[in-house]
Parts: structure tokens; C-alpha cells; sequence
């Protein structure tokens, strides 16, 4: 079953055309790859899943809903997270605070339940922080909930903002290069917590440069260059594909 | 440069936050006696106990109006400097009903919530996506659009220029306010309900999604914030308090003209949140006596006073640009069995594991499977550790949150 399926979408930026007529799905419960070389349209065809830019044509489908031109908090609310290629956490605020704010689309408490703080809104506010609490223990950071978040190493931020993500309760997260300036064991790290994201039933896609790092957590790899789908399948049918030793590699004139 | 040091050391050793000092018993006790203060004037004779009172109402009037705008401009960071428009159409909306139709001042109250709030829906829908200085403009050409509206006596009803008279006092279960400590009761209740209210509505998920718009809107519509709604919601909020402040002000002087609402009140309230310590409540209090009080304490000295004030802002700006009282950071009390961490002192921010430790993440944590997967749709009343407690304990008693080594022991 298809939970997300783009539909020829195409993406320019003035002249620059960064994403062209891309097409491809995600099944429930893969983790797919999406690779290229930079520049190649891959963190342009996320925004366009996530919402922050709206495709010049095509469509985006996830889990029945046409999504294309939907704004990002509707996306997220239909199940869609996503982290950042460069970090955007909330720096000046708590490490609880900022999964607190992907919990914030799950919660219902109105403003007049908020005014006279009934026990209804209470009763919210404590699950909201057991479920935070649950997905910083879940990402290892549970004992640095009250740190402010701009203080914390590279690596954590990293992972803060996979626990914010996943307190939204996705069936989709979208990952770009959650590996990208961690060191090795780092990177170790990341790939067991890939699979117990996976375990909790949540499809990933992401993006990363790290070849080692994709062929072991992918089961679909995705290809891009110059906007376009050039390559798909596993791996290692990937990994021996022309066009893509080509694309990575160039083609050798001689 | 020892010079420099010690000033540095004196500087350092300051008290970082001012209030936290004060133990309850004391604020509890500041409260009553400030309550009282029209009694004490009373027993201590003071002749112009009537003037500093109206001082008092004055302060509590723009307190109420400052602590509106600061869920605007404070928590939200949209600057808004068109505050005065939804005060007064607050203030002609109770002069008007109470003036033309007979309405009794308090019930008038609602609707001139209302009105300054459907007026701020109404203009704020199309320019909530400016940013910063292009929102700054366009509130500025609010107030004057409306200070022109009520010069040219729009819908006949205003009064023009001159504005409208007689205005009636509230009265309540009979008893009719007329005197200065009649409506310093009046206002400084206000005062207290407004800062109650506004701080329920900090500490809940909407007073966050304010913090994390101010802090990267970007972000925050991308994790799920419907950043539109809220920036609106917040002006509406804002716009109905200043809404109710105009009623009490319209009572209080039983006249209002245009000229009560023009551009520099807008810049007062402003700079009140701003000076005070823009998202913080006891801030937006201190800028208030500091603003409205101060200049009355020294009025003696003539027109230096203002030229002292001004300086004053200045060089507050400069040393302090973050507010007399910035904002604390939130606290939260975890609940069990998080409440664990509740008093653990954390690593150092930026500081690595301790040695040896393997990354804690690639064990993970060991709250897995569907107990892990609980909604927080409202409908699922159990906790996420589920009804009967079941998870509660991992695989060996020990902590199921750390792979058995107890965070306590971290530190
Ligand atoms: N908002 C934008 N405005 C203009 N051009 C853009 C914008 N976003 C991306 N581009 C351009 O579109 C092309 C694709 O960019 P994109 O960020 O999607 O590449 P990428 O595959 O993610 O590369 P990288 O691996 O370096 O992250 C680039 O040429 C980029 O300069
Ligand atoms: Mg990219």
C-alpha cells in the first residue's frame, strides 16, 4: 500500500528548474534513501511533501489526501514530520519545550478551557509532558529535558529533533541528512535508532550523502540528479546501476 | 583594567533575577498592603491622597493595556504599535451604547470586549503574515485611521473632534463608582484578573506556540503550529482587553476625545512592554509604575523630568535591551515517573557523555511497542505508560528509561 505517492511534480525556482516531473511512492513501513549529488532537487522534493513550498504542478498524495498546497501544519497534522537539513530547533528553549512543540497539533484544549484552566486542559497538559518525557527517553535525552537547546552538542540537537518530530505522532518522518556532521559512532548510533523508529511503525524517508549509512538502513533507494528520478530500487541494484556511477562518479571522456 | 574587573566582579555578583528572591509571605503581604493603600492614605492624613490615587488608577489603566499588548508583542514578538485603536473602540463603543442607548457601563463591557475584538480580526487578517518592522507600519496607520474615523465623526456618532461627554459611572449591585478609590478597586482587580489570566495562558500549549512562533516561525509552522491562527488569535486576545480597558477608562473620565487615543499612547504602551521586559508579566507591571508613576513622582522638577526619563530609556536600552525583568524560563514539574530527572542536576549543556558510556540512544529507550504508541487524542484517557501501570517498571526493576543505569548517578 502507497502511503505517500508524488505524481510528476515539478518545482522552479525563476530560471532554475530544481525539481522535474519527479514521480515516485513510499510504502507503509520502508525506509527509503533519497540520494544525489548536491543541488540535485532532493531537499527541494521534501519541502514539497512537507508543505513549506507548493509544487508549480503535480501532485503530492499521502494516506488518501491530496496534499499538494496544503499548508505544512495541516501536512504534519495528517501525519507527516519532518527535521531540517541545516538544524532549526528553538535554541532559546528547553529541550522538553521543543518536543512539547511537536505535541502541540495533538492537543485540543481550547482557550477558554486554557483561561479558566479546567481539569480537562490539566489533565492534557500532564499527558502532553509524559508523552515528551517519553520520546526524549526514547531518543537518550530524557535527563537533559531542562537544558536549553541551542546548548547542546551537535549530535543531540540532531536527535532533539527527531524526538520533536516524532511527538507529532507520524506515520511519515522525513529526515534531511540526519547524519550530516555527526562523527562515526554517532552515525553508528543513528542507525539503531532508525530501526527502532521503524519498529514503532513509522515509514522514513530521508536524505543523506553518507553512502555507507544509506545502503546499510534503506530498503528503497530513490536517485536524483538534476531534478529528476534517474534510479530506483534496493541498494544494491542501485549501487550497480550505470546511470548512477555516472551521475556520482561523471563520465570519463577519454 | 582592575578597575574595569571589580566593576565587572560587582556586575556578576548582581542579583540575577530580581523577584525570585522574594519569598511568598512577602509578595502575599506587598499585595495587601497595596490594597490598602487608600485606607493608609486615609490614616496618614495625606492631603493629596485623591491625586496620588488617580496616579494609581492611571498606572493600573495602562498596566491592564501593557499587559494585553505584551501577549502580542512580548510573547508573541509581533511588533504592534496600534495598540490605542482597540482601546478606543473600546472606550466609544461603552460611550456610545451608554450614552445613546441608556446601557447600564458594565454591560457594556462584553460588547466593547467584542467590538475590539471583531475590529482586530477584521484588520489583522490581512497583514498577520508582515514581518517585524512592515507590521510595525501598517498598526501605526491603524491608529490613525481610526483617530481620523472618530475626528470626522464617523457614523454621526462620535462626537467628532470634540469627542463625546457626560459619560456615565458604573455602578455595581447598586453601589456607584464615583471616587478615585472606588475605581482604583475597580482597576486594580482588573489588574490582578488580567495578570491571573494571562498567566494561565503563558504556562498552556498556546502561550508556547506564541514563544515558538517569536523564536522561528518557520519552524513552528513545520512541527504543526498553524502559525496563522495563533498570531490572530493573539491579537484578538490583546484587542479585547484593550477593549475593556476602554470601557473602564471611558466611565472614569466621563469623556474621551480622539485625541485620548492617538499615536503617543500607542508608543507609551510599547515602550512600557519593552522597558518592563517584553513576555514577562512582573516586567510589564514594573514598566507601568516606572512609565505612568514615575514622571508623577517627580513633577516638581518641571520639564526636565521628561528630558531625565528619556535619558533614563536610553541608557536602559543600551545596558538592559532585554527588559527591566526579562521573562524566567518556564518551569515544568515532571509528573512520575519522569519526576526522576526533576532534581537532577544535567550534564553540562554541550558536554559529552561521561567516559566509557556508550551513546545512550543505541540501546534506546526501552519503552517500546504499543504501550509506547499512546494517542494524545483526547479521547484515550490512559497515561502513556497505560491504565494499570504496567510498563511502569522495565525488564529488571531498574530504570526502564536508561537501560538500567539511574541518571541520578550521571551527575
Ligand atoms: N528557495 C529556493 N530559491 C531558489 N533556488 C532554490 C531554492 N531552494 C533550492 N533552490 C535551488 O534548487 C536546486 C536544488 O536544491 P536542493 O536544496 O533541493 O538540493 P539538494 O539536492 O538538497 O542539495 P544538497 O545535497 O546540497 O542539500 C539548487 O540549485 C538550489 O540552489
Ligand atoms: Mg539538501
Amino acid at each position: 500500500m502507497l502511503l505517500l505517492s508524488l505524481n510528476n511534480v515539478t518545482k522552479t525556482f525563476g530560471g532554475l528548474v530544481a525539481v522535474a516531473g519527479f514521480s515516485a511512492g513510499v510504502t507503509r513501513g520502508e525506509v527509503v534513501g533519497l540520494i544525489g549529488p548536491n543541488g540535485a532537487g532532493k531537499t527541494t522534493v521534501f519541502n514539497l511533501v512537507t508543505g513549506s513550498i507548493k509544487p508549480d504542478a503535480g501532485f503530492v498524495f499521502f494516506a488518501g489526501h491530496s496534499i499538494s498546497g496544503l499548508r505544512p501544519h495541516r501536512i504534519v497534522k495528517l501525519g507527516i514530520a519532518r527535521t531540517f537539513q541545516t538544524i532549526r530547533l528553538f535554541p532559546h528553549m528547553t529541550v522538553l519545550e521543543n518536543v512539547l512543540s511537536g505535541c502541540h497539533c495533538r492537543l485540543s484544549a481550547g482557550i477558554s478551557a486554557t483561561f479558566l484552566r479546567l481539569p480537562s486542559q490539566r489533565r492534557e497538559e500532564k499527558r502532553a509532558l509524559l508523552a515528551a518525557m517519553a520520546e526524549l527517553d526514547f531518543v537518550g535525552l530524557a535527563p537533559k529535558w531542562n537544558l536549553q537547546a541551542g546548548g547542546l552538542a551537535y549530535g543531540d540537537q540532531r536527535r532533539l529533533e527527531i524526538a520533536r518530530a516524532l511527538a507529532t505522532e507520524p506515520k511519515l518522518v522525513i529526515l534531511d541528512e540526519p547524519a550530516g556532521g555527526m562523527n562515526e559512532p554517532e552515525t553508528q548510533a543513528l542507525t539503531g535508532l532508525i530501526a527502532q523508529i521503524r519498529q514503532r511503525d513509522i515509514t522514513i524517508m530521508l536524505i543523506e550523502h553518507d553512502m555507507g549509512f544509506v545502503m546499510k538502513v534503506c530498503d528503497k533507494l530513490l536517485v536524483m540528479e538534476n531534478g529528476a528520478l534517474i534510479a530506483e530500487g534496493t541498494p544494491e541494484d542501485v549501487r550497480r546501476d550505470p546511470k548512477v556511477i555516472e551521475a556520482y562518479l561523471g563520465v570519463d571522456e577519454d | 583594567m582592575s578597575f574595569k574587573l571589580s566593576l565587572r566582579a560587582l556586575w556578576d555578583r548582581r542579583p540575577r533575577r530580581l523577584p525570585a528572591g522574594i519569598p511568598l509571605w512577602a509578595e502575599i503581604v506587598g499585595v495587601l498592603a497595596f490594597f490598602s493603600l487608600p485606607w493608609i492614605f486615609r490614616a496618614i492624613g495625606l492631603a493629596t491622597s485623591a491625586y496620588w490615587l488617580e496616579v494609581l488608577n492611571t498606572v493600573g489603566l495602562y498596566a491592564i493595556l501593557a499587559l494585553s499588548l505584551n501577549v502580542i508583542l512580548g510573547h508573541c514578538g509581533m511588533f504592534h504599535m496600534g495598540h490605542a485603536a482597540f482601546f478606543a473602540v473600546g472606550a466609544y463603543v461603552t460611550a456610545v451604547l451608554n450614552l445613546n442607548y441608556g446601557w447600564a457601563i458594565l454591560a457594556t463591557l462584553p460588547v466593547a470586549g467584542l467590538a475590539a475584538g471583531l475590529f482586530a480580526a477584521a484588520v489583522a487578517g490581512p497583514i498577520i503574515h508582515l514581518r517585524g518592522d512592515y507590521l510595525l507600519i501598517v498598526t501605526i496607520g491603524i491608529v490613525e485611521i481610526i483617530r481620523i474615523a472618530l475626528t470626522n465623526d464617523i457614523f454621526g456618532l462620535t462626537g467628532g473632534p470634540n469627542g463625546l461627554m457626560g459619560i456615565g459611572r458604573p455602578s455595581i449591585f447598586g453601589w456607584r463608582l464615583t471616587r478615585p478609590w472606588h475605581f482604583f478597586y475597580l482597576i486594580w482587580t482588573g489588574v490582578a484578573l488580567t495578570l491571573i489570566l494571562f498567566h494561565f495562558l503563558e504556562h498552556s500549549r498556546f502561550g508556547r506556540a506564541l514563544k515558538f512562533i517569536k523564536e522561528d516561525p518557520v519552524a513552528a509552522e513545520g512541527i504543526g503550529i498553524n502559525t496563522t491562527r495563533l498570531k490572530l488569535l493573539a491579537f484578538v486576545i490583546g484587542a479585547v482587553w484593550a477593549g475593556f480597558a476602554g470601557t473602564i477608562f471611558a466611565s472614569r473620565m466621563r469623556t474621551i476625545s480622539p485625541d485620548s487615543f492617538n499615536f503617543g499612547e500607542s508608543v507609551i504602551l510599547f515602550t512600557i512592554v519593552i522597558l518592563g521586559g517584553s513576555g514577562s508579566q512582573r516586567g510589564v507591571l514594573l514598566g507601568s509604575f516606572l512609565v505612568m508613576g514615575l514622571p508623577e513622582v517627580f513633577r516638581k522638577f518641571q520639564d526636565s523630568r521628561l528630558l531625565v526619563f528619556g535619558a533614563a530609556l536610553v541608557v536602559m536600552m543600551i545596558f538592559r535591551p532585554q527588559g527591566l525583568i526579562p521573562p524566567r524560563p518556564s518551569k515544568y514539574s515532571l509528573p512520575a515517573p519522569w519526576d526522576r530527572y526533576d532534581g537532577a542536576t544535567p550534564p553540562a549543556p554541550g558536554g559529552g557523555r561521561g567516559p566509557g558510556e556508550s551513546p545512550p540512544w543505541g540501546k534506546g529507550g526501552t519503552l517500546k511497542g504499543p504501550v509506547y504508541r499512546q494517542s494524545l487524542a483526547p479521547t484515550d484517557t490512559r497515561g502513556p505508560l497505560g491504565a494499570d501501570g504496567a510498563a511502569k517498571k522495565g525488564p529488571s526493576g531498574l530504570s526502564p528509561q536508561t537501560g538500567g543505569r539511574d541518571p541520578q548517578e550521571e551527575s
